[in-house]
C-alpha cells in the first residue's frame, strides 16, 4: 500500500511538472507551416526557403548514411530550433516559432562541425 | 539497410546505457546489502518511468505535436537531469557510509544502516530511466513511422536499446562477484562520473532552451579524434554524457560537481576524539579495498560506529 502510495506521488510530481513546461513556451498552434527538409551525408534541401512569420513544421529525413542533425539559428547565431539524433532512414520533425527575419538552417551529418548551411528569409 | 541498422543502434544504444547503468548498480547494491525485497520498488520505478515516457511519447507524435515545443522539452530534460544528480549524489554519499560501517566491521548493524526510504528507491529508478525514457520512446515513434519503407531504423534501435540492458545486467553481476569494499569505492567512483555528465547535460539543456546563455560558446572541439558517429563515442557519450563540442558553461559545471564530490567522498574520516589518526585511513573505502585486495582484514579497530 505504501509503495503503491509513493508512486502515486511520484508520478503525480512528474505529471505536474510534465504539464507546467508544456504549458510554457509552447507555440501558436495555428496553422503551422510544413517544410520538407532532405538530408544526406553531403547535401541539405529544404523543399521552400521563403516563410511566412509565425510556427514552421520542419520534416527532416535522412537518406543518408550517418546520423544528422538540423538546426534554425538566428541571425546572431542562437539556436531557435534544433532535431538530433536522426538516424539513417529516419524522419523527425522540428516545430519552430519564427519572427520575420533572417535565419540559416543547417544538417549536421555526423553530428559535427557547422553543418550544411541555407539561407532562411521569414517575413511577416 | 545496414547503415540504417548501424547509426540508430548506436543512438539506441547511447540513449539506454545510463539508465541502466544506474539502476544496475541500484539493483546490485540493494542484493549485497541483502536487501532484495526492496527490489519490488526499483522496478516500480522503472515501470512507471517507461508508461510515462511511453504514454507522453505518444501523446506528442500521435495526438498533440504541439503540446510540448522544443523549448519545453529541453527544459525537461534539464529539469530531470538535475534532479537525478541530486538522487544519484544521494546514493554516492549513502553508500560511502555503508562502506565505512564494512570497515568498522559492524555488519551486524548493516541492516539499520541502510534503512533507505521506499520514495528515494522509487525515485532514483524512475529518474534514471524517465531522464532519456521520452527521448528515446520519440526516437522509437519516429523509427517505427519509417518502417513502412525499412524496418532497418527500428531494427536498429531496438538492438541498441537492447544492448544497453545487456551491458547493464553484466555490470550487475560482475558488481555482485567483487569484493564488496572495492564494490562501494568502485560504484562510488562510477556513479560520481556519471552524475557529473548528467549534471553537464542537465547544463547543456538549460543552454538549448535559452534560460542558461551561452550555448554556442565552445571549451574545445575534439570532434576530429572523438568522432560523435563512433562505438566508442556513443559508448563513452551514454556512459558519462562525454561530448565532442562542450560549452564553456559544461565543462566548468562538470569540474564544479566532480571535483568537491570527489574529494568529499575519497577523504578520510572526519577526525574526532578517537586516537590514531592512522586507524581512521583504513576506514575510507578506497584504502579498505586496497587493504582486502591484499588478503589482510583491518577492522575492529577503526572507528566508525558514528551515525
Amino acid at each position: 500500500m505504501r509503495r503503491t502510495s509513493v508512486l502515486t506521488l511520484a508520478l503525480a510530481g512528474t505529471a505536474a511538472g510534465l504539464l507546467t513546461v508544456a504549458g510554457c513556451g509552447a507555440g501558436d498552434s495555428a496553422a503551422a507551416q510544413s517544410v520538407a527538409v532532405t538530408a544526406t551525408d553531403t547535401t541539405c534541401a529544404l523543399a521552400r526557403t521563403d516563410l511566412p512569420a509565425g510556427t514552421t513544421e520542419f520534416t527532416v529525413t535522412n537518406k543518408g548514411t550517418k546520423v544528422t542533425e538540423f538546426y534554425v539559428y538566428g541571425s546572431d547565431g542562437s539556436v531557435k530550433g534544433e532535431v538530433e539524433d536522426i538516424g539513417p532512414g529516419v524522419t523527425r520533425s522540428l516545430r519552430a516559432d519564427l519572427k520575420a527575419g533572417q535565419y540559416e538552417a543547417a544538417c549536421k551529418p555526423g553530428m559535427t562541425g557547422d553543418g550544411i548551411r541555407t539561407k532562411l528569409t521569414v517575413s511577416g | 539497410m545496414s547503415h540504417a541498422v548501424l547509426g540508430n543502434y548506436l543512438i539506441g544504444l547511447r540513449e539506454g546505457l545510463e539508465a541502466t547503468l544506474v539502476v544496475s548498480i541500484l539493483v546490485a547494491f540493494l542484493v549485497r546489502s541483502g536487501r532484495r525485497e526492496r527490489l519490488a520498488q526499483v522496478w516500480a520505478g522503472v515501470v512507471a518511468a517507461v508508461l510515462l515516457s511511453v504514454g507522453f511519447g505518444a501523446l506528442l507524435t500521435f495526438v498533440a505535436e504541439d503540446l510540448l515545443s522544443p523549448a519545453g522539452h529541453e527544459l525537461f530534460d534539464a529539469v530531470t537531469s538535475v534532479a537525478a544528480v541530486a538522487f544519484v549524489t544521494w546514493m554516492i554519499f549513502w553508500m560511502r557510509r555503508t562502506a565505512r560501517r564494512l570497515s568498522g566491521d559492524l555488519r551486524g548493524k548493516l541492516a539499520d544502516a541502510l534503512s533507505m526510504g521506499a520514495f528515494a528507491v522509487v525515485g532514483m529508478a524512475f529518474l534514471a530511466v524517465v531522464r532519456e525514457g521520452l527521448e528515446t520512446t520519440l526516437l522509437f515513434y519516429a523509427a517505427a513511422q519509417g518502417a513502412t519503407t525499412s524496418r532497418g531504423p527500428l531494427l536498429g534501435i531496438t538492438l541498441g536499446v537492447a544492448t544497453a540492458v545487456a551491458l547493464g545486467y553484466l555490470m550487475y553481476r560482475s558488481a555482485v562477484k567483487i569484493n564488496l569494499s572495492r564494490f562501494f569505492t568502485w560504484t562510488g567512483l562510477l556513479l560520481i562520473l556519471v552524475a557529473a555528465g548528467i549534471f553537464k547535460y542537465g547544463i547543456h539543456d538549460f543552454q538549448e532552451s535559452g534560460v542558461l546563455p551561452g550555448g554556442e560558446t565552445h571549451a574545445f572541439d575534439i570532434s576530429a579524434w572523438f568522432n560523435p558517429d563512433t562505438w566508442y563515442a556513443a559508448l563513452l557519450g551514454g556512459m558519462f554524457n562525454i561530448s565532442a563540442t562542450p560549452s564553456v558553461l559544461e565543462v566548468v559545471a562538470w569540474f564544479a560537481y566532480a571535483v568537491p564530490v570527489l574529494v568529499l567522498f575519497l577523504w578520510p574520516s572526519r577526525p574526532a576524539k578517537a586516537p590514531a589518526s592512522a586507524d581512521r585511513a583504513a576506514a575510507t573505502p578506497a584504502a579498505v579495498a586496497g587493504a582486502q585486495s591484499n588478503g589482510s582484514r583491518t577492522s575492529a579497530d577503526a572507528p566508525a560506529s558514528r551515525t
